[in-house]
C-alpha cells in the first residue's frame, strides 16, 4: 500500500500540462499522501513543467518532458527530466506579493510556489544531455537531520 | 478534459461580470489576459470574475488577475473575485493574494464593493 512508480512523457507544450495533472493526480491518489495535499502537489509539478517549457526550451525547440513518480509510504518523489538549456531557478528571489501587484509583474512565481509546497526541491543541470529536477514531499513530515 | 470557456455579461454601474470555467494555467491564461486587456481597452475597469467553475488555477493564471488589478485601481475600478472554488482559493492563499483582492460571495455583494 502506497507503493507507487510510473512516468509520463510530453513533448514540450502547454497544452499537454492537463495530461501532467491528470497523471500527478492518480499516482497522488494511489499513494500514501493525504487528499488534502493533491491540490498542491500538481500545482508543485504543473508550475516546474510550465517552467521547462517556458525557459528551458523557450516556448520554441521541441524537446520531451519526463515526468517520473516514485513514491514509498514514507515520501512522495517526482523526478522531472529535460534536455533543453540551463536556467537560473536559485536567482528568484521569495516574491513581496505588493510590490508584485505594485509592478504589474505576471510571473516568476512557480519556483515560489514549488518550494512553499515541497519539502525538498533540487535541480541538477547538465546543458544539452540532460536537466533533472527532483521535488519530494515526506508523507507524515519531513525527518529530522540525524545529529553529528 | 475540461475546456476552457470564459463569459461576459455587462451589469448595472458599468461593471463587467466575468465567468470562468475550467482550467487557467499556463496553457489558457494569454485568452483570460486578451478578455481583460479588452475589456480596459474598452473603459472597464470595474470586473466581477466568478470562479465558482474554476477548477484549476496555476501561477500563470493568478498572475493575469495580479498584473492587472493595478491598472483596475488606477482606473477607479477593481478586479472583485467571486466564490473561488477551494482549490482556486488554496492557490490565492499560498500566494498570499487573499488580502491583496477583494472578494464576494455573490453579485450584489461585489457592486457594493464597487460603490
Amino acid at each position: 500500500m502506497g507503493e507507487v512508480h510510473d512516468r509520463i512523457v510530453i513533448t514540450n507544450d502547454t497544452k499537454f500540462l492537463g495530461f501532467v495533472r491528470e497523471f500527478m493526480s492518480r499516482m497522488i491518489r494511489q499513494s500514501a499522501l493525504s487528499r488534502e495535499d493533491e491540490n498542491k502537489i500538481i500545482l508543485a509539478v504543473d508550475e516546474a513543467v510550465a517552467n521547462i517549457i517556458e525557459h528551458a526550451y523557450e516556448n520554441q525547440r521541441e524537446g520531451t518532458i519526463d515526468v517520473e513518480c516514485l513514491a514509498d509510504p514514507q515520501k512522495f518523489v517526482v523526478t522531472i527530466r529535460d534536455s533543453g538549456q540551463q536556467f537560473s531557478p536559485e536567482a528568484i528571489e521569495t516574491p513581496d506579493m505588493g510590490s508584485h501587484v505594485k509592478s504589474k509583474k505576471k510571473k516568476g512565481l512557480g519556483i515560489y510556489l514549488m518550494r512553499l509546497i515541497m519539502d525538498e526541491v533540487r535541480y541538477t543541470f547538465r546543458e544539452g544531455i540532460q536537466n533533472e529536477l527532483v521535488l519530494v514531499k515526506y508523507i507524515g513530515g519531513k525527518p529530522k537531520a540525524p545529529h553529528a | 478534459m475540461a475546456e476552457f470557456h470564459i463569459q461576459t455579461k455587462k451589469l448595472n454601474n458599468n461593471v463587467t461580470f466575468i465567468a470562468v470555467q475550467g482550467f487557467l494555467d499556463a496553457h489558457t491564461f494569454e485568452e483570460m489576459e486578451k478578455t481583460i486587456n479588452d475589456l480596459f481597452d474598452g473603459g472597464t475597469y470595474r470586473l466581477v470574475v466568478d470562479l465558482s467553475k474554476l477548477d484549476y488555477i496555476s501561477s500563470a493564471g493568478a498572475g493575469v488577475f495580479i498584473g492587472a488589478i493595478g491598472t483596475a485601481q488606477e482606473n477607479e475600478g477593481n478586479i472583485v473575485l467571486m466564490k473561488p472554488s477551494p482549490n482556486v482559493k488554496e492557490v490565492f492563499d499560498l500566494l498570499g493574494l487573499s488580502q491583496i483582492f477583494p472578494f464576494a460571495n455573490d453579485v450584489e455583494g461585489a457592486q457594493k464593493l464597487f460603490s
